[in-house]
């Protein structure tokens, strides 16, 4: 029911509600995009950064934004679903980078990763990608169910616990020693390409995550916009007495959400692992920070908002930096300000009220 | 032996006592009809049935299997099925995947198919709008939704809750029609009404609830001419 | 037959302890005026170990030497002080103590602390520690916190084995009162607000970072308690005047330009990139690498910053490639290093070499980066100007901890505990019945008074501002996965 007055609040409330402090909020965020703009268009005047540059940020950006997009959607599937922030999610993405991580160097080290290294890297995914959905279920079925119908902030500290817990339990059973992912040499490879005068060098490795990551979302979409479960996921989101009064199994349905996120937070982690190598027992907060943050840029509880906001993230921290001229350091200050700009301008987040106008 | 026996049962929202030992009991073929004022229990009776409330004494049965420990959608799954208050369709569903999940807990594709048509047939409003989503529809259109999606469940006992609310005079006149035409074509109903008149016109019995209680009950004629039911609920002055 | 058989093994047991009890009395210490020796003077190419090894069979014994001759030197102005054992030259005048004063010095022993019956008096206040009392010394590290728990642990142990090794000081038990700052300066204030309140903490061992150390300075300032830092080699830290504030580990000031001059002398590069991880150590480091390059002749290209937690460094690679740079010098620690490094190749930048200090110098660097971690270098305390005994303390470090030390600060702990337990010697009063009162300001100007003493991470000779690491920098190198001298 709370779903139902949800709803009922977002699609009632209007754009273009006047108040003086909605005004005022437009002035400033008017006022940094045309700062933005100014500082970008004296960049580009500079003419120091070549196309080169530009098509590699922006390809730094895709793969970083991949990451962070599917983590994002296991916040926004949860949150969709739940009305509850999963915040022990970005410690499912540290288990599969975790688990990724023991395979693959047991690989490694027993030579299979040398001499089958297709096998290898796919058993790696199966793995990183099956430990965490387990880890997430019981994760809900123990933390979060038995406190469905308590006041929303009980889960969320809740799930605050369940994050350190699963932080220092990880740190406790296998160390708190970085754990470096092997070098597979089939994916360490590279193309040149020659961009106006300069040459770039494009990885494999990067296609071939923003390539998984398509193909995860791809399957995504199909299952919740095409399969039983899938819908019977978006009944649950909206109403789950009235899924329920369809016979629609509530917890189940809850359960697999939660699977869901895991698993593709899991793909992430082992790609985290794979691209950046170094994985740690706390690898998963700032990706978890992050991701939470392109959920509700791209409109918490949207899916395709959420592969749009982590895309979009991943692509302004590349760039941005380069694009302002600015010191990397604040690349966290950017991608945080473009939050408040973009709820500014848009409350529910980039794809918020599309849902919201389409329903109306 | 009733098709559906509710035997006393009482139901608690935390310490507020809600059914103080309601008993009802539902024929196969029947339409019976629950008329009370508001806050008389009779949406929480159809929640109770279905699952969504627990009984804390008394039992439900259907066909003498008791339902106590399943959970609503089991329930369903057992053949109840319910259109409840305020349709509760699925805003961001197309119709068609509300039908979908009405008809959540069957497998058999045949059958599925064999009532989609049926509800098509029923509501051939639907049939036009099956790629709309559902929040796009009418009220009464909704209200239609709801009880094709019931339907889809092809349940032995369909309950109603409230089916005219906030529907214009036209078209309860509608909806009450295709429910006596569910009815005839074989399906149980377990009808909610505040809508006295109307209800005790298509049902064929009838149970007064007050303050959680069964207060009268009788056939619907009986219950059309009984005075305190014409004063209470039809609106006619006591002579 | 059962009471007969407890009352044996409680009188057994009492037998067995009178003699612990009779000789638990403190041991003697060193009196002032019992500094004997002779006085010689160093022949040409003759080394202070030398010395030791002819006069006592044993070259570990030269820190003895130091210690008495320049605690004579203060008197007899004939001696030469020494403040590096390793730069004696021919002509200089030391006085080469006898075999027993060589003996209590290696058996822990320090001379001092003086006679007497009543308290001193001192501005700071006075530490009463009565007999049997444990000398309490504080120690803040970060013993939690991704990434730098193992610096801190590491420092923990460093100081322990301190203890271990010294475990009593003029008769009194040493206890250490360890404390997790977790590398921030709200744990820093948090830990040097609970020792200021706590009266029988004479000194602090710390703190680990910079960020810590600098706010926890200002408390222990205040309260007249003295700090002597292993790792907090941010200039800011000892820049400010504070007495408090000490150190036994270098300073940036010192790291950055002998890391600028090897660029710019040995490597011969003239375009460098510097990139810090927006800690006071690491913006701190590559300033003053900046700008002693820049004093030479360089020219810094680009200066860039990322922060602590990133993992994603092409972009910032792939900002600075633009200008070209011919090396990249970053102030951080080893996460972000081998990020840095094993990204640089995916960027096209395999070619500009990458260049750290003591942040990244752990095995965990070449762990991490991998093959990139091939050809980097890496500035970090010169081992070979490190104190005898090195050796002996590893091998004890791995038989206690069951590894070898993960991070590069353990013989620094070890040294800063020792400064402050020889600087209790000299500042201390002893009572009749053993009672030691420590002065504040007194050890505090003990502390400052360290002149020559021979620690495990090098020679420690305290300026005025409270440095007292002597800053040997020594540059290292990947090669074949393994740091090594680069020369």
């Amino acid at each position: 029911m709370a779903v139902v007055s949800r709803e009922a609040r977002v699609s009632r409330a209007p754009a273009v509600k006047l108040s003086l402090n909605r005004i005022m909020l437009w002035v400033v965020g008017l006022g940094v995009t045309a700062l933005v703009v100014w500082r970008i268009a004296g960049t580009a005047a500079l003419g120091l950064y070549g196309p080169d540059v530009w098509l590699m940020q922006t390809l730094n950006g895709l793969v970083q934004g991949s990451m962070y997009a599917l983590v994002a959607l296991g916040y926004t599937m949860v949150y969709g679903i739940l009305l509850m922030i999963n915040f022990a999610h970005g410690e499912i993405f540290m288990i599969g980078a975790m688990s990724g991580y023991f395979v693959l160097n047991g690989f490694h080290q027993s030579g299979f990763l040398a001499s089958n290294p297709v096998p290898a890297l796919l058993i790696t995914f199966i793995v990183g990608m099956g430990v965490p959905p387990i880890v997430g279920v019981l994760l809900e079925r123990i933390a979060y169910r038995p406190l469905r119908r308590a006041p929303r902030l009980v889960p969320l500290i809740c799930a605050i616990g369940a994050s350190f817990f699963l932080q220092q339990a990880v740190r406790l059973l296998f160390g708190i020693r970085t754990k470096v992912y092997p070098t597979v040499a089939v994916l360490s490879g590279s193309w040149t390409i020659t961009v106006g005068e300069r040459e770039m060098r494009i990885q494999h490795m990067s296609v071939l995550i923003i390539v998984i990551t398509i193909v995860l979302m791809v399957a995504l979409y199909l299952l919740v916009r095409k399969t039983k479960i899938g819908k019977a996921m978006r009944a649950v989101a909206e109403d789950k007495e009235a899924a329920a009064l369809m016979g629609i199994d509530v917890d189940q349905v809850i359960m697999v959400t939660f699977a869901i996120g895991a698993i593709l937070a899991g793909a992430a982690g082992v790609m985290w692992g794979l691209w950046y190598k170094q994985v740690i027992h706390t690898v998963g907060f700032i990706p978890g920070i992050k991701a939470f943050t392109a959920a509700v840029l791209g409109g918490i509880g949207n899916i395709p908002g959420a592969m749009l906001g982590g895309l979009f993230l991943g692509f302004v921290e590349a760039i941005a930096p380069t694009a302002l001229d600015i010191s990397t350091q604040l690349k966290d200050v950017i991608s945080f300000g473009l939050l408040v700009i973009v709820l500014i301008f848009r409350p529910s987040g980039i794809l918020g009220e599309v849902l919201t106008g389409k329903k109306a | 032996m009733a098709l559906l026996e509710i035997d006393n049962i009482h139901t608690y929202y935390g310490n507020i006592h809600a059914l103080k030992g309601v008993t009802i009991s539902v024929d196969k073929g029947e339409i019976v009809t629950l008329v009370g004022a508001n806050g008389a229990g009779k949406s929480t009776t159809l929640n109770t049935i279905c699952g969504i409330l627990k009984p804390r004494h008394g039992e439900i049965r259907l066909n003498g299997e008791s339902l106590n420990t399943l959970k609503p959608h089991e329930i369903v799954a057992k053949g109840i099925s319910q259109a409840p208050e305020g349709r509760r369709i699925f805003s961001r569903l197309t119709v068609m995947e509300n039908l979908e999940m009405g008809a959540y807990t069957r497998s058999d594709r045949n059958g599925i198919a064999q009532d989609l048509e049926r509800v098509f047939s029923i509501f051939p409003r639907l049939k036009e709008r099956a790629r709309q989503v559902g929040g796009t529809l009418s009220g009464g259109e909704q209200q239609m939704l709801a009880i094709a999606r019931a339907l889809m469940a092809r349940p032995r006992v369909l309950l109603l809750d409230e089916p005219s609310m906030g529907l214009a005079p036209i078209l309860v006149q509608e909806i009450f029609s295709i429910i006596r035409e569910i009815n005839q074509q074989g399906t149980t109903i377990l009808l909610v009404e505040q809508n006295v008149n109307m209800a005790l016109q298509i049902a064929q019995r009838g149970y007064v609830l007050e303050t959680g209680r069964v207060v009268l009950q009788g056939s619907a004629k009986e219950l059309r001419e009984n005075p305190e039911v014409r004063a209470v609920y039809l609106g006619e002055t006591r002579h | 037959m059962k009471k007969w058989f407890v009352t044996l093994l409680v009188s057994a047991l009492v037998l067995a302890l009178l003699p612990v009890w009779a000789f638990a009395a403190p041991p003697a210490q060193i009196p002032e005026d019992k500094i004997e020796g002779k006085i010689y003077t160093l022949e040409p190419r003759e080394t202070l170990s030398l010395v030791a090894a002819r006069e006592f069979g044993n070259v570990l014994a030269f820190p003895a030497i130091v210690y008495f001759n320049n605690f004579a030197a203060r008197k007899n102005p004939q001696l030469t002080l020494i403040t590096d054992p390793n730069a004696v030259k021919q002509g200089d005048v030391i006085l080469i103590p006898t075999a027993d004063l060589v003996k209590a010095y290696l058996a822990g022993e320090r001379i001092g602390p003086a006679k007497g019956d009543a308290p001193p008096d001192d501005p700071w206040g006075v530490v009463t520690v009565g007999p049997g009392e444990p000398v309490r010394i504080g120690f803040a590290a970060a013993l939690s916190g991704a990434g730098v728990d193992v610096l801190g642990i590491d420092e923990k142990r460093g100081a322990e084995l301190a203890v271990v090794d010294r475990p009593t000081l003029a008769g009194h038990p040493v206890e250490l009162v360890v404390e997790d700052d977790l590398c921030s300066g709200e744990g820093g204030t948090a830990v040097a607000n609970k020792f200021v309140a706590d009266p029988t903490i004479v000194a602090v061992v710390g703190n680990m970072c910079s960020s810590s150390s600098i706010p926890a300075s200002d408390i222990y300032e205040r309260a007249g308690y003295t700090m002597v830092s292993p790792s907090s080699t941010a200039v800011a830290f000892t820049a400010r005047g504070l007495r408090s504030a000490n150190r036994v580990c270098w300073s940036d000031a010192i790291q950055g330009p002998a890391a600028a001059k090897f660029v710019y002398e040995k490597l011969g590069l003239r375009k460098v990139a510097t990139i810090h991880d927006g800690s006071p150590y690491g913006e701190g480091l590559v300033n003053a690498f900046a700008e002693a390059f820049k004093a030479m002749g360089g020219e810094v290209v680009a200066q860039e910053a990322v922060s602590v937690g990133d993992t994603d460094m092409r972009p910032v690679l792939t900002k600075i490639g633009v200008n070209k740079p011919e090396l990249i010098y970053f102030g951080g620690f080893v996460a972000e290093g081998a990020f840095l490094a094993s990204q640089r190749a995916d960027v096209g930048m395999e070619n500009v070499i990458f260049m750290g200090a003591d942040g990244i110098k752990a095995e965990d660097f070449i762990k991490s980066a991998g093959a990139a971690a091939e050809g980097v270098y890496a500035s970090a305390a010169d081992l070979a100007t490190a104190g005898p005994g090195v050796n002996a303390f590893l091998a004890k470090y791995e038989a206690t901890y069951g590894e070898k030390p993960p991070a590069p600060f353990h013989l620094h702990a070890y040294d800063a505990v020792n400064v402050i337990m020889d600087a209790i010697y000299h500042s201390a009063v002893q009572g009749p019945d053993g009672t030691l009162w420590i002065g504040r300001e007194a050890l505090n100007r003990a502390v400052r008074a360290t002149t020559g003493y021979q620690g495990l991470s090098g020679v420690i000779t305290c300026q005025p501002n409270g440095d007292c690491g002597t800053g040997t920098v020594a540059m290292s190198k990947v090669v074949n996965g393994q740091w090594v001298p680069a020369e």
